[in-house]
């Protein structure tokens, strides 16, 4: 997995340059490292089309328009603390009783395609 | 116009060898109901198609006010205009917004009726009409004695009266609410009502005392109200459940009197919160089986009707409460199968969640809620949390100030953002 890695942030460049990570990968490997994570996980590019659908979940609280009035702003995210923050509530390195919840429901491809729509929507 | 129409139709040759109906319109969505369900649904089938599908939304309100933090304006809380919105936003949208009410629907004609005069037709007919309430569930009791003895289980004009007759009651005065049977709107709602009412007497009427009268033996988060109302309300309220006779109830509107297990009582507020069923509009369109109209989980589609789809409390679809956080979590699903079946585009496998807050004293709030997947059967649980008795002040307020976030975040998914 970890070989394929480059490759993907490579199609991910080309395909949405507007939408890559300004990570590179040397940190995405040291932070997937200490959240003892697969960097590919954080690397996988995300649909953003069904990360679009996937987001009527997170929209019920936080707001697609990056306002804030109690609930964190999750708009105009970089993908890569995005899909970090998510992995750790999914692994329960971070936590919160609603956050937790909904993680566990996602999978590592849910996950990407949240991190890449929600990297489209200005805060 | 049809004619004009027509005429440019003529003129260009692709359009002919298509068929001119398709070639005509786009197809129509209409969707009766614009509260959390309804709204949101009006709203993400509009947004999503971006013009390829005509969305009307029947709503007979200009402002809508929401269920949900109502009991926060009887605590004081909330101002009553923090609760209305109005349905510019979905018309900026793209949302043809009628306030009118739903009359009738033809399902072999796929027209609905309205209260006004006309029809409009659709190709699929979102109901998300909310609650009614069941007659003759209260004994004594019945909508002509709303006045008198409200409800306020539908959000406006009856919450208003309800905080003025809880202002108005006299020193050491009684408060009564009979509460209703499972399954109903809002499961924590009646005993967060109780707490914001006895958060309002301590401060303004301290040796007043609450009645609940409640036809079931148990209610949600229980343990957590019970340990609020034990902290900050001691002896003011007594909860009567169904062991100890809060099922038989009898009210008499005239004289102000509660009945409870034969033992008769005069009160100075008493809010009768009966029974509830599916809208009047989902019996109309004959979806109903009972009660409440069941819906295949996946789409949220009747199961009497495949065109018709029902969303929120009047539908019957397993386990998600009855809840504006479930009706908004349905909605999605709804609009993405919805446009999907109309537009070809993709449509994704369902998945709902639902949270709850309840505020039981200034900064102690509460929340329970779960995910929930579609089976063959039913919207089944997957998980879920709640919180705990004992927690610290500090997460009781945080808990509070996330409901206040998520009530600006669901009210904008609902109506679009606030200019």
């Amino acid at each position: 997995m970890a070989r394929a890695a480059p490759l993907i942030a490579a199609v991910l460049l080309a395909a949405a340059p507007a939408l890559a990570s300004e990570w590179t990968e040397a940190e995405v490997a040291s932070v997937a490292a200490e959240a003892g994570l697969d960097p590919a996980a954080l690397l996988l590019p995300g649909d953003s089309d069904y990360g679009a659908y996937l987001a009527g979940e997170c929209t019920a609280c936080h707001q697609a328009s990056g306002s804030y009035d109690g609930i964190p702003v999750i708009t105009g995210w970089d993908p890569v603390p995005f899909k970090l923050a998510m992995h750790e509530y999914r692994s329960g390195a971070r936590a919160h009783p609603v956050m937790s919840m909904i993680a566990a429901g996602l999978g590592d491809e849910e996950i990407a395609a949240l991190a890449a729509y929600f990297a489209t929507l200005d805060d | 116009m049809t004619l004009n129409r027509r005429t440019f139709l003529g003129t260009t040759a692709a359009v002919l060898a298509a068929p001119m109906v398709k070639a005509q319109a786009a197809p129509r969505v209409v969707v009766v109901g614009g509260g959390a369900g309804g709204a949101t649904a009006a709203r993400y089938v509009a947004k999503d198609s971006k013009g390829a599908i005509d969305v009307t939304l029947i709503e007979p309100s200009r402002s809508y006010y929401t269920c949900f933090f109502s009991n926060l304006y009887l605590g004081g809380f909330k101002q009553m205009d923090e609760l209305g919105h109005t349905y510019g936003g979905l018309a900026a949208g793209g949302v043809n917004v009628v306030h009118d009410w739903a009359t009738g629907v033809d399902r072999d004609a796929k027209t609905v009726a309205l209260a006004g005069g006309g029809r409009v037709p659709y190709d699929k007919l979102i109901l998300s009409p909310g609650i009614d309430f069941v007659d003759g569930a209260v004994q004594g009791w019945d909508l002509s004695a709303q006045n008198a003895m409200p409800h306020a289980y539908k959000a406006g004009s009856q919450t208003e009266l309800l905080k003025a007759q809880l202002m108005a009651m006299p020193q050491g005065g009684t408060y009564a609410m009979v509460a209703p049977p499972n399954p109903y709107r809002c499961p924590p709602g009646p005993y967060e009502r109780v707490s914001m009412v006895a958060h309002y007497l301590k401060i303004n009427n301290p040796t007043a005392k609450i009645i609940v009268a409640d036809p079931k033996g148990k209610f949600s988060k229980m343990a957590l109200f019970q340990e609020g109302w034990n902290k900050h309300y001691a002896g003011m309220i007594d909860w009567v459940g169904s062991d100890f006779g809060g099922d038989v109830v009898e009210v008499d509107p005239k004289a102000m009197t509660v009945s409870i297990d034969g033992e008769v009582t005069k009160v100075d507020v008493c809010n009768v919160i009966p029974a509830m069923k599916a809208g009047m509009i989902a019996h109309a369109a004959g979806v109903t089986d009972g009660k409440w109209a069941p819906v295949n989980a996946a789409d949220m589609s009747s199961k009497a009707d495949p065109d018709i789809h029902v969303l929120g409390d009047a539908s019957q679809q397993g386990d998600m409460p009855k809840s504006g956080f479930s009706a908004n979590s349905q909605a999605k699903v709804c609009a993405n199968a919805v446009r999907g079946a109309l537009t070809g585009s993709k449509v994704f496998p369902a998945r709902f969640s639902n949270t709850c807050w309840s505020l039981i004293e200034t900064n102690d709030g509460v929340k329970v809620g779960a995910t929930y997947q579609a089976t063959e059967e039913k919207i089944a649980k997957v998980d879920g949390f709640i919180s705990e008795t004992g927690e610290s002040a500090d997460l009781r307020e945080a808990t509070y100030l996330e409901s206040e976030g998520w009530y600006a975040g669901i009210t904008a998914d609902m109506f679009g953002a606030k200019a």
